[in-house]
């Protein structure tokens, strides 16, 4: 894959916009980062995905080192998870390297789906391996799913809950990053400015944005990711 | 799953630190990487400091696992030096899979 500045600058504008919206609803932006990789850029996806999973290490991590002091995290049920998150992100990054492109690519589709009717309707229950595994596999967070999880099941408070899935989700995502920086799949310079993109559009995203309450950025989201995996499910690209 | 305790004070700030460090560090070396590759993209530097980035940036959630098993066995709490340590050897497990279907390491 040639790595002109085109390109990286792309990723670097792709990485503002996906961390400011990401930022604005309470995810990570990988969600938005990966398709647009994939289908806009033409990155096949498993790169696409890595290149995203770095991003949610970084957002992971700047946000936890905000939320530390504040009480917010609740270290030993966060760790105590990690354990079944950790395990799937070992699984679903190991199974990324063994399925087919277009296996991965209608993953994500279905995953795609799954997020914006879960966005229009209330919450959902799922678990922390499956969290995992879905992490590594289609390079996002997974806070979709931690978050009402934790705020459910664990019976954590919503901000609590979110503070607890971003301090888990960077174990997660390292775990499934470094199974994609042994197979060569993350290009340095790519994952450099989408790193950095995803970053300044966080900080754009908590400065300006405000927060997720926003029922209409919600429904024109969930329009959005609902013709992304239409679109993706149909697409022919490798 | 017990609340958290007094002790777990120490933990936030060792974790604050871990974290602060670990993205600071990685942020200058992928900016400074970056900005080298596409005002100069003969020079060869760039990719090793974009290299060092990511390795920096993957390496501190590892970090923070590792910590938090040092500061659980000073608290003699063993439960959660042995869940930490599941999470640790999983990694690791990552790390071999990465040697597995190595083409870069």
């Amino acid at each position: 894959m040639a790595v002109t500045p085109a390109l990286t600058l792309w990723i670097l504008a792709a990485g503002v916009v996906a961390g400011t919206f990401g930022a604005t609803l309470g995810l990570g932006g990988g969600i938005f980062l990966v398709p647009f990789l994939h289908l806009a850029l033409g990155l096949p996806i498993t790169v696409a995905a890595a290149i995203s999973l770095t991003t949610v290490i970084a957002t992971s991590s700047s946000v936890t080192a905000a939320r530390t002091g504040h009480r917010l995290i609740n270290f030993r049920l966060g760790m105590t998870l990690e354990v079944a998150t950790a395990a799937g992100s070992l699984a679903g990054g190991i199974t990324a390297q063994l399925l087919s492109e277009t296996t991965i690519r209608r993953l994500f589709a279905a995953f795609l789906a799954i997020v914006a009717v879960m966005m229009l309707r209330a919450r959902n229950q799922q678990a922390s391996f499956v969290a995992g595994n879905i992490s590594s596999l289609l390079g996002i967070g997974g806070g979709v799913l931690k978050v009402p999880v934790l705020n459910a099941w664990c019976d954590v408070p919503l901000r609590a809950a979110a503070a607890t899935s971003a301090f888990m989700i960077g174990v997660t995502a390292s775990g499934g990053a470094i199974i994609y920086y042994g197979n060569g799949q993350i290009v340095p310079a790519l994952a450099a400015a989408a790193v950095l993109g995803v970053q300044a559009g966080s900080w754009l995203g908590l400065r300006f944005g405000g927060h997720a309450s926003n029922t209409a950025l919600k429904l024109v989201m969930a329009a959005v990711m609902l013709i992304v995996a239409v679109v993706m499910t149909a697409s022919g690209r490798p | 799953v017990r609340r958290d305790r007094s002790d777990d004070d120490r933990l936030d700030r060792i974790v604050h630190l871990v974290m602060r460090v670990g993205v600071g560090a990685s942020g200058v070396l992928l900016a400074l990487g970056l900005i080298g590759t596409l005002a100069r993209p003969d020079w060869a530097a760039s990719g090793a400091l974009m290299t060092a980035g990511l390795i920096v940036l993957m390496a501190t959630p590892v970090t923070r696992v590792a910590a938090s098993i040092v500061e659980y066995s000073v608290e003699r709490d063993w439960l959660f030096v042995a869940l930490t340590s599941v999470v640790l050897v999983e990694i690791v497990g990552s790390v071999f899979a990465a040697l597995v279907f190595h083409r870069r390491l």
